[in-house]
């Protein structure tokens, strides 16, 4: 959701509509199927929320679209614990905060989204899953989908000489979320096709074990791509099947509606608001809930603990555990710099730190282990 | 407010001098009463899906933010959900119960708000009498004068765990006739499917026009659908109702006021109380707990009474409605000739009047030694289980008056009485008994603001020949109270042994003894009493 005052501004009734299309746009919310040809994933979540907020309430709809190679972790996550931010960095892959809830995913043209919103009375996530379900089926993949509603690939076997279940590896080809409002519902999902995943494993891993959040924890789950157990199914067909299924389900007769980011709904300040607010600091970091990070590092000086303390992108404390016998000089200076973290962004620290720590080799060093750990 | 003198009765008439030509006070008398205000406390709803806890990730307000309806309150998040939850009231936020990054159970309270409404407050938990509680939020819903009929709930009468109250709950939701907020946690799933959108009939309004409605009374479910986009009610069909509906309103409303159920001759029969006077039972279960003193005296008015004539042929010409005022014509020399004089303030009819009483006179003389008394000025500011008690000095003399309306017992407040005359003190209390006499009543929290005053009026001479009485303060009523009696022509040999006739009016002082002492009480009203009786003193000090 925007911020809060964003959100008055921005999240009209239905009266309010009419502001947004005098400026001649060819996008309305009033159809219910939607593929989004363009692939910035900054649009196609702001598009999928001002759908979300503007369709009627009491009709479903379903929205399809691909991004360009990123990283979406969920509303309430830890972008530090979830993402390689050393990896993005260096990849170009940046990493997005969505609205809805749940786990870290990566997107790249190889995965398809799928989006369905409905009426929050009549919203059941089993169902959708089922939806989901029968069109990959319908691609003659044997998909199945677990207790928590997410779709895997992979079978239970039995072996009837032991009189024993042996299950194969399950794999997993998509990952699940869902927002609830006042009178609607959605729940998103993606389908890995022919993703690459290594990059994928490479941009989710981050390995810090020693990092505690508060917020909601990704659930790792083995991956595969749809392909690799029919190397027919593509992107089109899946919508395709997707489309069908979702027809069929909820009697919807329409044509589906395909939407670029070209066509005039640049100009939908919901839109572009939105996008923008994708792109901030407040929203990408600044949402994150409070975290703990223990670290420690050797210096030819002695070996130094740090605990850094952090809510809402900001640090709250940097605690210091210094060796024996350390110079009380050098401890000095280390609690001025520890004390002038406080209130910094993590990860984002103001350049005058470093200026402050560059006086003393040593207080140097520390500053420069910090600093490359919150960056990672 | 209820006074303990067995002859204080909401009848609605009577004057203040008897054989002076007895001029009629308005219709609407001036009581107390407390200004209605409820806490609601909110519980994180069934999300569904099974869920039994959340997370609340933010809050989208704070302490003492205002809400409307349907406002974003938080986000919460399970599992792989994240739900925004809207607010189901018009309001202020009182408390955050469950901070940020704390989980919270379904049916857990989130937060309290603070609803400007008469409808069923915070009932105490658990509410072991079904049957009892409905009658008691069935009430309100049936006394029908303002604001009936929301189309956002009250809160449910029954507490929670839905799945052991369902069956008692049930029979009582065909009763309500406003629809039950979707997070409303108490409300069983069949009940809530009777008001789902696409069954039954949708009052569709946006919280602004519902506010409307409210304010004057209107049902809103007897408009729908409305005229606006989707069937949704606008403000201008609230108006045409009113209109075309007042005059069958009121009079529906007398019949049920004014004549209970006839009783068939000999049977007895049973009268639930109204809104109103729900409101003053549950103010004086309140004013229990303040411990309060009488002490009575007789103020001297024949100073005051000589000098009525002369104020009364000198009311100020905007305060005289049109036909007595005098004509411009008569006046052959006038002081436009040389300018314009200062254009007066527009008064609206309502406020006009052409006699002036003495309530103006003895408000003013209030005010004024309520000015050299900062303790009749000051408010108890702190909250009821503060450690230390704090109180509020305020700089103007902010007075409550008890009004006695149609529709029951109101007390708008006059603000600053110290700042305006005599003349503008009198078109203020004609203006508010107009508001008061309307049905619906037209008073707003405008004229009775949620501070109130610190001191209160009552002018119960108005109604009958009162010559003392013990009123009841109640919270929000200030730190005092006075009963004004009725005036009435003694013999007095006090000041002259042969005697003298003297005009006596009698007045009733109650006070919270947990501020006021009684010394200073006795203090206070000889200050009023030295304005009052030598009235002439206002005239060098400060008119």
């Amino acid at each position: 959701m925007l911020p809060h005052r964003l959100w008055r501004r921005c999240n009209s009734p239905r009266a309010a509509l009419a502001r947004h299309f005098t400026s001649g746009s060819a996008v309305t919310p009033e159809h219910s199927i939607y593929i989004s040809e363009s692939t910035d994933p900054y649009f196609n979540l702001t598009f999928e929320d001002w759908l979300f907020r503007h369709k009627s309430p009491e009709q479903p709809l379903l929205l399809l679209y691909r991004d360009s190679p990123c990283v979406v972790i969920g509303r309430n996550q830890n972008p530090w614990k979830e993402v390689n931010l050393r990896a993005s960095r260096t990849s170009g892959i940046p990493f997005l905060r969505r609205h809805s809830g749940g786990g870290t995913v990566y997107h790249d043209l190889g995965n398809t989204n799928f989006s369905i919103h409905l009426p929050r009375a009549s919203f059941d996530r089993h169902a959708t899953a089922q939806v989901i379900l029968r069109a990959v089926r319908s691609m003659g993949v044997d998909a199945n989908v677990n207790d928590r509603n997410d779709i895997c690939v992979g079978k239970e076997k039995i072996c009837a000489l032991l009189r024993t279940k042996l299950t194969t590896r399950r794999f997993y080809v998509s990952g699940s979320a869902y927002k609830i409002v006042k009178d609607r519902a959605y729940h998103h999902g993606t389908m890995l096709i022919s993703t690459q995943l290594n990059t994928l494993g490479e941009l989710l891993r981050s390995n810090k074990d020693t990092m505690e959040t508060r917020g909601v924890a990704s659930v790792r789950s083995p991956v595969c791509n749809l392909q690799q157990y029919h190397t027919e199914v593509s992107h089109d067909k899946f919508v395709q099947a997707v489309v069908d299924a979702f027809r069929r389900e909820y009697g919807v007769d329409e044509e589906v509606h395909t939407v670029h980011d070209t066509d005039g709904t640049q100009e939908i300040e919901y839109i572009r608001y939105g996008m923008d607010v994708l792109k901030t600091w407040d929203w990408a970091f600044g949402q994150t809930p409070e975290f703990t990070y223990k670290i420690q590092n050797s210096f030819a000086w002695g070996s130094l603990a740090a605990v850094l303390r952090s809510k809402h992108g900001i640090i709250l404390s940097c605690t210091l555990t210094y060796p024996q016998g350390i110079g009380p000089d050098l401890k000095a200076k280390l609690e001025e710099l520890a004390i002038r973290l406080e209130g910094e962004r993590y990860g984002f620290v103001d350049e005058g730190v470093a200026a402050l720590a560059s006086r003393d080799r040593c207080a140097a060093e520390v500053w420069g282990w910090l600093r490359t750990e919150m960056d990672s | 407010m209820f006074h303990r003198h067995p002859a204080a009765l909401l009848v609605l008439r009577g004057s203040l001098r008897p054989g002076l030509g007895g001029r009629r006070l308005p219709r609407a008398l001036f009581h107390t009463s407390r200004a209605h205000f409820a806490l609601k406390r909110f519980k994180l709803a069934d999300i569904g899906e099974g869920i039994t806890e959340c997370e609340v990730i933010k809050w989208n307000v704070k302490p003492s933010s205002p809400v409307h309806t349907f406002d974003p309150l938080c986000e919460v998040q399970s599992d792989k959900a994240s739900v925004e939850i809207t607010s189901p009231f018009d309001g202020i936020i009182k408390d955050l119960l469950v901070e940020e990054g704390q989980v919270a159970k379904v049916g857990q309270d989130l937060c309290t708000i603070e609803v400007a409404d008469d409808v069923a407050a915070d009932e105490p938990e658990p509410a072991p009498a079904p049957a009892q509680s409905s009658s008691g939020s069935a009430t309100p819903e049936q006394s029908g004068s303002s604001g009936a009929g929301y189309g956002t709930p009250p809160e449910p009468v029954q507490p929670s765990h839905p799945p052991v109250n369902a069956g008692k709950a049930q029979q009582h939701h065909p009763a309500q006739t406003w629809r039950p907020h979707p997070l409303d946690p108490n409300v069983p799933p069949e009940a809530r499917a009777q008001f789902s959108s696409g069954t039954g009939k949708e009052v569709l309004a946006t919280p602004s026009v519902r506010h409307y409605a409210r304010e004057h009374g209107v049902d809103l479910s007897l408009l729908a659908p409305g005229s606006g986009k989707g069937g949704r009610i606008e403000k201008r069909d609230v108006d045409a109702f009113l209109q075309s509906g007042s005059a069958q309103a009121s009079a529906t409303h007398e019949s049920a006021v004014s004549h209970p159920p006839a009783a068939e001759p000999g049977k007895e029969v049973t009268v639930e109380l109204n809104r109103t006077r729900w409101n003053m039972w549950k103010a004086m279960e309140k004013s229990l707990a303040i411990p309060q003193f009488t002490c009575s005296t007789y103020l001297d008015l024949t100073e005051l009474h000589n000098m009525m004539p002369i104020l009364n042929a000198h009311i100020p010409a905007h305060y005289l409605p049109p036909s007595s005022r005098p004509s411009p014509s008569s006046q052959v020399i006038s002081p436009a000739s040389f300018h314009a004089p200062p254009s007066p303030p527009s008064v609206p009819p309502s406020a006009q009047y052409t006699r002036l009483t003495y309530l103006p006179i003895l408000l003013k003389t209030l005010a004024r030694a309520m000015h050299d008394w900062p303790l009749f000025r000051a408010s108890i500011s702190s909250p009821p289980d503060a450690p230390k008690p704090t109180m509020t000095v305020r700089p103007h003399a902010d007075i409550s008056i008890a009004l006695s309306t149609p529709t029951g017992l109101y007390t708008p407040t006059i603000q600053a009485a110290d700042t305006q005359s005599v003349y503008a003190l009198a078109a203020h209390l004609r203006h508010l008994a107009h508001l008061g006499r309307q049905v619906p009543c037209a008073l707003t929290p405008k004229e009775m603001p949620r501070r109130g005053g610190t001191v209160s009026v009552s002018n119960v001479g108005g109604i009958g020949a009162v010559e003392s009485a013990a009123p009841v303060l109640v919270p929000g009523g200030g730190v005092a109270i006075v009963a004004i009696g009725r005036a009435k022509w003694v013999w007095d040999v006090e000041k002259d042994p042969k005697g003298e006739r003297r005009l006596k009016l009698g007045v009733s002082w109650s006070a919270d003894h947990r501020v006021v002492e009684g010394a200073e009480m006795v203090a206070f009203m000889e200050a009023w009493r030295s304005w009052v009786e030598a009235p002439q003193r206002l005239i060098a000090d400060s008119v």
